[in-house]
């Protein structure tokens, strides 16, 4: 009886807990609840270290969420709770999904939105969201023709249909991959090899790569292809390639997943391995302004705060975006089936305001794939030439604002954090979105594991398994013949040891 | 109102609890997914991936070798340390013991990012990274080792070295019949704290071994993101290899139970 009662209550106390929490949680009924998931540290949290953050007019400046859910609430006149959450890799985010957690709008990089589109998770942007006319639909209205551009022209497969990126997800921000260098201690002409310069002796030790296989296979890639994209490059020049049959042909040799590549990229990593000084995720830029080395490979947003910290310190460093080409990537917005569409795309557009953009483009670093008014003078505000300065040399941004615009940079800025955060329009040429693998991803993932895991000769495999398991034996022994035993001397002749002495 | 009476069996309800939902089950879902493979099949195929591919295997030999190494050295160190502690009679013996344990009362994150200075300091960084690792593991772990040491040293009844020195056991002789046996219990503690997170520990060599160094822990992680079920059967493995050692150890018989930290 006695367990039985005790049982009972301690179901009746679980059974109180979830009352417990709803009494907790109780508001309006109608309240209207928004998950997001996102990166970390990837939105505007408010505090000192926001943009809109001001000593004396916002001394305590709201986190972009707060805001959001007064101005749905003002503008719906719903009131409406953010439950927002971070991942730390598109890998977490996918598992989960898979988990079987359930958001509103999540933001993976360009090659989860298509692995999750692939398998059918993913419910498409309405036709609304699209609509021009409105002036709510802040995003299409201020998003930058180059990226709309990128995004109408990519294809993903979901729900069995071919479909263009636009109709699933909506930018947030983007990058593309380079070298961050210092230039005192490496030479332009050395740049000039392009990815190649990380198995050049010359910087053995003093190089850093990113410890994940996909911008690892891509820089193999093309290093493995250097000579076909510099031939591309060629013709391009020459005029024999249009512009975008000149980036479609790129795209097509970053994409290469076939055995022949794999194994070619494989042999590179490997001796690039042996060239490098590690593989990094965080440590990259520290050890680039201590430096420690003399080239990281970067993300653009990394690359711009990793030259602002260094300009701290009193460190120039640059930026470079090598010749034969470099990774493009986005970060979206993408709803899975069953969310909250009318409240998502809100938030979207919310977001997407010039303002709201320059906020979490300051706290974040990337650059915002919204373009206007304010985002202009954003850039203007920070990188602008001093107006007496003879040496500043205009910049040319109309690529991505879509009407003419260019702007008076100091000179050095050419390979500084402006070309990091925008780079220009014949750069942005040479790069490449990388699409998930598909059906190489267990051939790549492999590759990462023989590139990163050590490795022996078969007999030195052999020796050490036949070591511990004569170890082993030789235990087992001890253990069964004497146990303690084995530290005694036997006794001496004539003497008997005391627990083996028959008791009288 | 009659109050439910309480027997004392009752009060391990909450931990019986606990060990079902967060030992045993995830035990059991570890095991699911190793046996799995992404159809949701039963499959025998990762086990035999793992046992046909040389990186894997020699990941797996390298990790044990580098955790046999660190346990070796910290064993080595801590031995004589916590001999000559438990011996003296030292007032503030008491404040050395401390001085060694302090280091595990700071952020690991911010040890391991003080010693990669340290290294980058004397130049050893990126140039040694085996030596790093194992350097970073056994600065890490040596508390693990001196304090059961300590502990099961402590309790060595001092009437025994009188007796053996009246009975004219000389230092080695003393050491081999009463030190050594008596402190097996403490060793065989101090061995098993140390070697399985050697094996597992992958933050001290990704950032003292730069990342060039992989131990079998590293792999779980990186296929946890990609592929969970190799990731389960790698875990798996792991958990045999460690068990067996364990086992072989003594490290499950209860009848020397002296160890244990107390700090």
């Amino acid at each position: 009886m006695n367990a039985k009662k005790t049982i009972s209550v301690i179901l009746s106390a679980l059974l109180l807990l979830p009352s417990l929490a709803l009494l907790g949680g109780c508001g309006g009924e109608q309240e209207i609840r928004l998950r997001i998931y996102n990166w970390e540290e990837y939105i505007d949290e408010g505090g000192e270290d926001s943009y809109a953050y001001d000593p004396i007019d916002n001394p305590d400046a709201p986190s972009m969420i707060d805001d959001f859910e007064s101005w749905y609430e003002e503008t719906y006149e719903k009131p409406i709770r953010v439950e927002y959450s971070t991942f730390g890799t598109n890998e977490d985010l996918y598992n989960q999904l898979k988990l079987g957690n359930s958001y509103d709008l999540v933001c993976p990089s360009e090659y989860m939105i298509m692995k999750l589109a692939a398998e059918n998770m993913l419910q498409p942007l309405s036709e609304e969201f699209f609509d021009g006319s409105k002036e709510e639909n802040y995003y299409i209205n201020n998003v930058s023709p180059y990226i709309q551009g990128v995004f109408e022209t990519g294809k993903i497969t979901a729900d069995g249909e071919e479909h263009r990126w636009s109709d699933y997800a909506a930018g947030y921000m983007w990058g593309t991959t380079g070298l961050i260098y210092n230039p005192e201690t490496v030479s332009d002409e050395d740049l000039k090899q392009g990815w190649s310069i990380m198995l050049d002796e010359k910087y053995r030790k003093k190089v850093t790569t990113k410890d994940n296989v996909r911008d690892s296979y891509f820089v193999g890639l093309a290093i493995n292809y250097y000579e076909d994209l510099m031939k591309l490059k060629q013709d391009h020049t020459e005029g024999i390639l249009s512009d975008n049959d000149y980036n479609a042909a790129i795209t097509e040799i970053m994409n290469r997943t076939d055995e022949k590549s794999v194994a070619e990229v494989q042999q590179i990593l490997l001796d690039m391995k042996a060239n490098i000084f590690g593989f990094e995720t965080d440590t990259g830029k520290s050890d680039m302004v201590k430096g420690t080395i003399s080239l990281n490979f970067a993300w653009s947003g990394d690359a711009v705060y990793a030259m602002d910290l260094a300009e701290e310190e009193g460190v120039y460093l640059n930026f470079h975006i090598p010749e034969e080409g470099a990774n493009l990537f986005f970060d979206g917005w993408v709803m899975p089936k069953g969310a909250n569409a009318q409240a998502a795309e809100a938030f979207i557009n919310f977001m997407s305001m010039p303002e709201n953009a320059v906020r979490n483009m300051d706290y974040i670093g990337y650059s915002s794939v919204i373009a206007g008014e304010e985002i202009l003078s954003y850039i203007e505000e920070i990188y602008s030439a001093e107006e007496n300065d003879e040496t500043a040399v205009p910049y040319d941004l109309s690529y991505f604002f879509g009407e003419e615009v260019i702007i008076l940079a100091p000179e050095e800025q050419l390979d500084r954090q402006l070309y990091g955060q925008y780079p220009p329009e014949s750069v942005m040429l040479r790069c490449a979105v990388m699409d998930y693998y598909g059906e190489a991803d267990a051939r790549i993932n492999e590759l990462w594991t023989k590139v990163k895991g050590e490795m022996l000769d078969a007999w030195a495999i052999v020796v050490i398994c036949v070591a511990v398991v004569l170890i082993a034996l030789f235990v087992i022994y001890v253990k069964l013949g004497s146990k303690i035993d084995f530290f005694r001397l036997k006794p001496k002749k004539g003497y008997v040891r005391i627990d083996q002495q028959p008791l009288r | 109102m009659k109050m439910p009476r309480f027997s004392r069996k009752t009060l391990c309800i909450p931990y019986a609890v606990f060990l079902l939902f967060f030992v045993i089950v995830p035990m059991l879902v570890i095991v699911f997914y190793a046996f799995t493979d992404t159809a949701n099949g039963f499959s025998f195929s990762n086990f035999i991936n793992f046992f046909s591919d040389p990186t894997k295997l020699s990941t797996i030999v390298y990790s044990f070798v580098i955790a046999l190494i660190t346990t070796a050295v910290c064993l080595l160190l801590a031995y004589p340390v916590a001999y000559i502690l438990s011996r003296s009679k030292m007032k503030k013996k008491n404040v050395i013991l401390m001085l060694f344990v302090t280091p595990m009362w700071i952020n690991f994150v911010l040890r391991i990012n003080a010693i990669r200075e340290l290294l980058k300091w004397i130049g050893l960084l990126g140039e040694a990274n085996y030596f790093n690792t194992i350097f970073g593991m056994v600065y890490d772990f040596l508390p693990f080792m001196i304090l059961p040491l300590y502990t099961t040293m402590l309790k060595i009844d001092n009437n025994l070295y009188e007796a053996s020195a009246d009975l004219g056991g000389n230092a080695f002789i003393t050491f081999t019949r009463i030190t050594l046996p008596l402190s097996m219990p403490g060793i065989m503690s101090g061995i098993t704290m140390v070697f399985l997170p050697s094996m597992t520990n992958y933050v001290v060599s990704d950032m003292l071994g730069n990342s060039k160094v992989t131990i079998i822990g590293k792999f779980i992680e990186t296929y946890f993101g990609t592929d969970w079920h190799m990731g389960s059967m790698i875990a798996l493995i792991l958990l045999v290899v460690v068990f067996v050692s364990t086992l072989l150890s003594g490290g499950f018989k209860s009848e020397d139970n002296v160890r244990g930290a107390n700090i």
